[in-house]
């Protein structure tokens, strides 16, 4: 018989709404005190200071609209942030500072997050759904240039971009974008040719998140369904699919596979996160704590792999944080 | 008498006495010199100085036997003429020292010392001793030659043979400072400095006489007390000044490898000379150890305390000055001086304490391996010892010992970590400190030491840093507690703290026997290392380093904190201790509050009362640990708050008394360390860290009970700016109860409770206040308006009283059509707030849909199955019900939901829940009165009176033993809540006339006493809600006086119990009529007016 899973190493409360996204920043040396940021649907974000547990500070700036997508960029001095106020914010959070840059104004209506790529030293990439149904935008930042326009073709009926995931192979190749469709389907899309590569459909519902494993070249998507779905992609750049999950409960919200690619965590509907293997998804663990819908689950940056944690915000207003390296 | 300035003048003068003297040697014309004598100036005598002498030597030279009296003026004149002037020839010297021994050696012919008078003895030493004082540096040096050995030491050991078998102490004492001055270490300052050279010089010379003089005077010094302290004193002092001169390192050093060759007719005393080589100097060390060990032993317990400061001097003299040649000694030395470090006397102590300080200071145990060998090597012998000891001495006997352990771990300062790195001599101190710590736990009172009832604020009980008193198995004595504080300090201060806490971790862990003492030197070491209360002699060479201490801190509390440690059993009637046991035995174990005397016996092998409060020793020591972590680390320790804050203030809700107390003691601490005001302030603050733990703990069923522990002792030390994050919690209480009503009903039961409590206080304030107030109106506007009319009454008056009356009975009867607007009047009494319209659409104020959500589990445990279950429910319900008082849209359905289980508990159930029912009853009458007349008059009062009625002749039979039953029980509680429900509620005339008949019964003399008062209870609150109709009934029962009318006109009164003969119902309603007159403010006759129309 299995351990019993395990309880949150700590809960973090007082963002006063729903969280929706979570982004850790701990990779600094020893001095830099570890932070965890947190998007919320009252349109703050806050700066979690993970020795004291405590809220640093919290940055107001989409106008108290949803806040659906945090990350940073290098260091955790420059911050992205992506609301429902159809803007993408860039923070200088240098020296106590919590000031907006720059920001992006997106004119989606949807809450497909952006995705980020470091293509060299300070230069980004950054996927956004655009303002018009199915297309999704390419900017070089902190430029804000455009690098290209990703169209399907006509009466390819794929609906809004869900999700979107930026990657390259290795430093230097071609940059490809996985974007997650709303009718089910994962595409892969040559973004400095703006072509599509492969299409997939995974799904019969709208595919809610994917993230994809570069090494392994075998990515996962969730969607409002019961089912897991995974895909490899295979050398003629082609998606198939490779194995799907069934779950208990309908309904994913966010998937993330850990760094170190050997675990994955799904954020569900019914509340619970979902452990599984990343080699064969073997079911490892089920954490229950919230009372509400998950939304997001991510994994930190710890230099020290034994310190490493794993972070989900849910729909109570809390952010759970799990300590689940040790037992895996 | 004329002085004579001048030599020729002095000449003149003294000339014909020495003359005289010269030719007849006798007493009167020794005294005739000395008189002109005195008449000389020093200058001039300076100059006749061997003129003056001759004649007194020749005296003395004189051959064969001589009158004592003689030769002890020509001494005394002698010596007179020296302290006038200088000897400033050698030979002088030589002679006349000579001459002066001569005086006192005895006869050759009989070879025993002359029977000598004491007087003539005195004088000889006096004038020897003045002798050295008058000569010059140089003369004076010229007597210590390898040539005058023989002299000087015919000299020394005769001064030595006078010191140790005189009788007369004044002899003893200047034969003993004589010698000090012939071996150069007089005390006076006038004295020419000798060069190291010549000191060197003498050393080898006074070399060959160390033994006898040693010797002797150790002889002296362990001689009886009777001899005086100054005899003791003076020998000590000798004894160091010469061991130091002679032994001295500086000395020693110098002294060549081979004896130097003298000359060759100096031969025969060369023989006498001694080479103090490194052969020669072991001996003596070794022959001196001998002899300073007898001599510290008789002086350091000599009851004359300056004896003992003069072996203070002794042992910083010869620390000093041979600290490498007499090494071997120290261990006594250094023995005596640690151990004197606590004499009673305070001079003694300051003189060693800064001969420590000294020793310290000069780093000569830092810098000398063998004196730290030395001293670890006690160290080593007294760790073993100490537990023996401990064991056999008594409080005194552990003092001193304590103080010599702490003395010589001051001294060994950072060379301390020498001996901790040696694993023997660790052991051997950590094992005896933790036997010597062994707590006394057999007292019972500990255990039984409760917390009564709900705990009070904290800040009444704390006091910043107040340990808890502890009892010792081996000693009683504060000091020796002191003493053992102050020896984990230093080592915690001087020694290396990884190792250290390492070390005792490792006790700690090792057997549940040392775990107690582990942790009081855990304790006591990080402080120590803090350098906080530390007496320490020298400044550590290392500071310290935070991030080490923070460490070890870090390490502790992780330890100290573990469940296996942290939560142990020190009661058996508490489920917090035991979880396993809470669950199996249910329900029936939480005694709310104060009513800790159910015992339930465990499943298990019972705790003993001795394990138990070795448990909550443990426990104390722990939390005194934290606190102590807190005032080392200060602000730093913030950031452990976060693990370790919970756990404490988990235990300051203990109900052990000794434990929250100590916990309290705790969380003061952290307040001082942390900067915070008041604990109210850190719960405050920290209430996110607090709310954590909670709800983490409140995922597993064993750790619920101290979950809400600390929920409650949170809740009440917060205030309102909590209140989301408490909401938060405690819907995580709510959904854990509602997973299991059945076992932890009772423990969240007391949660719930504490949380409407502090909603009450947060939030239903200003409501129960303004309802406070209305009902006071309410109550006062009656007597106030009669009592004005009763002091101006008027015929109008009268007659409009009249009147209204009629009027008033016939709406009363249902007559008049215009009935709904006398409803109208009333219904904005009883009606809940006036904004509650408003508030119906409104979204509900947090602490009001937390009182919804609450009360909404009320309801299902009004019927549980335990007792005490449904009395804190009841307590529950009614702080809901004052909670959501303002908000009567959601009360009132609520209020319906609860309805028919508060009936179940009014009519059929236990007196105690009864009672409760009536309080709620009463609470939710001020919000819904109308809502509930109703229903009360329909399903409660007729069951209520009709028992009562029923139960009436039964109680009114029956004997003493009947107040045990449960039906007196049953219609006491009835009849003490009935009253205030009646009041409350307003309740028509009808049912007040039910009340009120089925109570009359119970006035009777022939109830028990306390159905009788409780009786009066309900009639006195019928007076407030119907005076009149009160006066009435009792009146028709017993009425004691007849009313006039007050005008022919009326008819005459005639009342039911006018004239009746006194009956058993007699006392308590005259009793009544009486209160209701004062309670009316009026004399009869008012009363007369109020009842002449009936």
């Amino acid at each position: 018989m299995a351990l019993p899973p395990p309880d949150p190493q700590f809960v973090l409360r007082g963002t006063g709404a729903a969280v929706h996204t979570l982004h850790f920043s701990c990779g600094g040396p020893e001095p830099d005190i570890p932070l965890l940021f947190s998007g919320s649907e009252n349109g703050f974000i806050h700066v979690w200071n993970l020795k004291t547990h405590r809220v640093d500070s919290a940055l107001d700036g989409h106008g108290r609209k949803s806040v659906y997508c945090v990350e940073t960029m290098g260091g955790k001095d420059r911050l992205l942030s992506q609301g429902r106020d159809q803007r993408i914010c860039l923070w200088d959070l240098a020296e106590g500072r919590t000031s907006v840059t720059d920001s992006v104004f997106t004119e989606h209506v949807g809450f497909c997050r952006c995705s980020l790529l470091e293509v060299a030293q300070g230069r980004w990439l950054m996927a956004m759904a655009a303002r018009s149904l199915e297309e999704v935008q390419i900017l070089e930042l902190p430029s804000k240039t455009s690098v290209c326009t990703l169209k399907p073709e006509v009466g390819a009926k794929l609906g809004m971009p869900m999700c979107l995931k930026l990657w390259q192979l290795n430093c230097g190749s071609q940059p490809v974008l996985l974007a997650g469709y709303e009718d089910g389907s994962v595409v892969l899309w040559n973004v400095s040719m703006g072509k599509v590569l492969s299409k997939l459909v995974c799904h019969q519902e709208p595919v809610m998140s994917l993230d994809f494993d570069s090494e392994k070249a075998k990515g996962i998507s969730g969607s409002s369904e019961k089912v897991l779905s995974i895909w490899s992609l295979n050398e003629q750049q082609n998606l198939q699919v490779y194995k799907t999950h069934e779950l208990v409960n309908a309904g994913i919200s966010d998937i993330t596979i850990r760094p170190d690619k050997k675990i994955l965590a799904t954020a569900g509907w019914d509340h619970r996160i979902r452990i599984f293997g990343w080699k064969k998804l073997k079911p490892l663990a089920v954490l229950d704590y919230h009372t509400a819908t998950v939304h997001c689950v991510s994994f930190s940056d710890h230099s020290k792999p034994r310190e490493r944690l794993l972070a989900a915000g849910s729909r109570d207003q809390r952010i759970s944080v799990w300590s689940i390296y040790a037992q895996t | 008498m004329a002085v004579f300035d001048t030599p020729q003048a002095a000449f003149g003068a003294l000339r014909p006495a020495c003359v005289q003297l010269t030719r007849v040697q006798t007493v009167e014309n020794v005294r005739q010199l000395q008189a002109h004598l005195a008449g000389v100036s020093g200058a001039a005598l300076q100059e006749l100085q061997e003129y003056v002498l001759f004649p007194l030597r020749f005296a003395l030279r004189v051959p064969g036997p001589k009158q004592e009296r003689l030769v002890q003026s020509l001494v005394q004149c002698i010596s007179s003429v020296l302290a006038a002037t200088c000897v400033k020839k050698q030979e002088l010297l030589q002679e006349l020292f000579s001459e002066l021994c001569t005086c006192l050696a005895p006869p050759p012919s009989s070879g025993k010392a002359a029977p000598l008078s004491e007087e003539l003895k005195l004088a000889v030493i006096q004038a020897l001793h003045t002798l050295m004082h008058s000569a010059y540096g140089d003369v004076i040096l010229s007597l210590y030659q390898p040539s005058t050995l023989p002299l000087l030491g015919f000299a020394v050991s005769l001064l030595l043979t006078l010191a140790e078998q005189e009788k007369a102490k004044q002899i003893k004492i200047s034969a003993l400072e004589c010698l000090q001055v012939l071996v150069l270490q007089c005390d006076c300052q006038e004295h020419w400095h000798l060069d190291e050279d010549e000191a060197q010089q003498c050393g080898d010379l006074f070399a060959s006489f160390l033994p006898g003089i040693s010797i002797t005077l150790s002889r002296v010094i362990a001689g009886d007390i009777k001899q005086g302290h100054k005899t003791t004193v003076s020998a000590i002092r000798l004894f160091y000044l010469i061991v130091g001169l002679v032994m001295s390192d500086k000395q020693l050093a110098r002294i060549p490898k081979n004896k130097e060759k003298l000359p060759v007719e100096h031969s025969r005393i060369s023989e006498l000379m001694i080479h103090r080589g490194p052969d020669w100097t072991k001996s003596t060390a070794e022959k001196l150890s001998l002899l300073l060990h007898k001599v510290v032993e008789s002086s350091s317990v000599h009851p004359h305390w300056k004896v003992r400061l003069e072996l203070v001097e002794l042992v910083h003299h010869l620390l000093s000055n041979c600290s490498q040649s007499l090494v071997d000694s120290f261990s006594h030395l250094l023995k005596a001086l640690v151990g004197l470090v606590n004499d009673e006397n305070s001079e003694v102590q300051s003189r060693c304490n800064k001969v420590l300080q000294g020793i310290a200071e000069q780093r000569i145990v830092a810098q000398n391996r063998a004196l730290a060998d030395v001293l670890s090597e006690n160290l080593h012998s007294l760790a073993t010892a100490l537990p023996r000891l401990m064991n056999s001495q008594d409080d005194m006997g552990k003092v001193s010992t304590l103080s010599l352990l702490l003395g010589y771990l001051k001294l060994l300062g950072s060379k301390i970590n020498i001996v901790l790195n040696s694993v023997s001599h660790l052991q051997r101190l950590s094992k005896a400190l933790v036997q010597v710590l062994e707590l006394d736990v057999t007292d019972v009172k500990i255990v039984e030491a409760r917390r009564s009832g709900p705990p009070c604020p904290l800040q009444q009980g704390v006091q910043k840093g107040r340990y808890q008193k502890k009892y010792f198995r081996f000693f009683t004595e504060e000091k020796v507690f002191q003493l053992l504080q102050q020896v984990c300090r230093v080592l915690g201060y001087y020694g290396n703290l990884y190792l250290l806490v390492d070390h005792f971790m490792g006790l700690y862990n090792e057997s549940g026997l040392y775990r107690k003492q582990a942790a009081m030197i855990l304790n006591e070491l990080v402080t120590g290392a803090a350098g906080v209360g530390v007496d320490f002699l020298q400044e550590r060479e290392v500071p310290l380093n935070m991030n080490d201490l923070k460490g070890s801190i870090t390490s502790i509390l992780d330890e100290y904190m573990d469940q296996a440690n942290w939560y142990l059993v020190t009661s058996i009637d508490t489920e917090e201790s035991s979880p396993e046991q809470s669950v199996q035995q249910g329900l029936a174990v939480r005694a709310g509050g104060s009513s800790s005397s159910v015992l339930l016996l465990s499943p298990e092998p019972p705790a003993t009362t001795r394990t138990m409060n070795s448990n909550i020793w443990q426990i104390c020591i722990q939390l005194e640990g934290v606190g102590c972590f807190a005032a080392v680390l200060g602000k730093e320790f913030q950031l452990l708050l976060l693990s370790a804050l919970y756990p404490v203030l988990e235990k300051a809700g203990d109900r052990t008394l000794l434990i929250s107390e100590t916990a309290l003691g705790t969380l003061a601490d952290i307040c001082e360390a942390c900067g915070y005001n008041s604990v109210q302030c850190l719960i405050n603050e920290n209430s996110d860290y607090l709310v954590n733990g909670i709800s983490l703990n409140l995922r597993h069923l064993e750790y619920q009970p101290r979950a809400s522990q600390v929920l409650d002792t949170m809740l009440r030390h917060s205030d309102a700016s909590l209140l989301p994050l408490v909401e938060d919690v405690i819907q995580d209480v709510l959904s854990a109860l509602d997973q299991s009503y059945n076992s932890q009903a009772s423990t969240f039961l007391r949660v719930l409770h504490s949380v409407m409590t502090a909603l009450v206080q947060w939030f239903g304030m200003s409501s129960t206040e303004e309802h406070r107030q209305r009902q006071a109106d309410k109550g006062q506007s009656r007597p106030r308006s009669w009592g004005q009319q009763e002091v101006t009454i008027t015929s109008q008056e009268l007659e409009r009283f009249f009147l209204d009356y009629v009027s008033q009975k016939q709406i009363a009867e249902g007559d008049l059509p215009d009935l709904e607007e006398e409803e109208a009047d009333e219904v904005p009494l009883a009606k809940p707030e006036p904004n509650s319209d408003t508030e119906g659409e409104a979204p509900m104020p947090i602490h009001a849909q937390l009182a919804k959500d609450v009360m909404e589990r009320c309801i299902h445990l009004l019927s549980d199955g335990s007792l005490r279950v449904r009395l804190k429910v009841l307590d529950v319900l009614e702080l809901c019900v004052t909670v959501l008082h303002p908000h009567g849209n959601h009360l009132l359905p609520m209020a319906h939901r609860v309805w028919p289980a508060l009936v179940t508990r009014l009519i059929s159930d236990d007196p105690l829940a009864v009672l409760r029912a009536f309080k709620v009853l009463c609470t939710l009458a001020q919000t819904c009165g109308d809502f509930l007349r109703q229903r009360v008059s329909k399903d409660v009062l007729p069951k209520l009176t009709s028992s009562l009625l029923s139960q009436a002749p039964v109680s009114a039979r029956a004997g003493p033993v009947y107040s045990h039953t449960l039906a007196f029980k049953l219609q006491l509680a009835v009849l003490q809540g009935l009253g205030s429900l009646c009041e409350r509620l307003d309740m028509g005339e009808s049912d007040l006339n039910k009340v009120a008949d089925a109570c009359l019964n119970y006035l009777s003399a022939k109830q028990p006493v306390k159905l009788q008062e409780a009786a009066q209870s309900v009639f006195l609150h019928l007076m407030h809600v119907d005076p009149d109709s009160t006066w009435l009934l009792l009146s028709e029962v017993c009425c004691p006086e007849g009313y006039e009318p007050p005008h022919a006109s009326l008819h005459p009164v005639k009342l039911g119990g006018m004239g009746r003969p006194r009956n058993e119902l007699t006392d308590n309603v005259l009793l009544l009529l009486q209160r209701l007159q004062q309670q009316e403010g009026t004399g009869p006759g008012t009363s007369t007016q109020e009842a002449s129309p009936s």
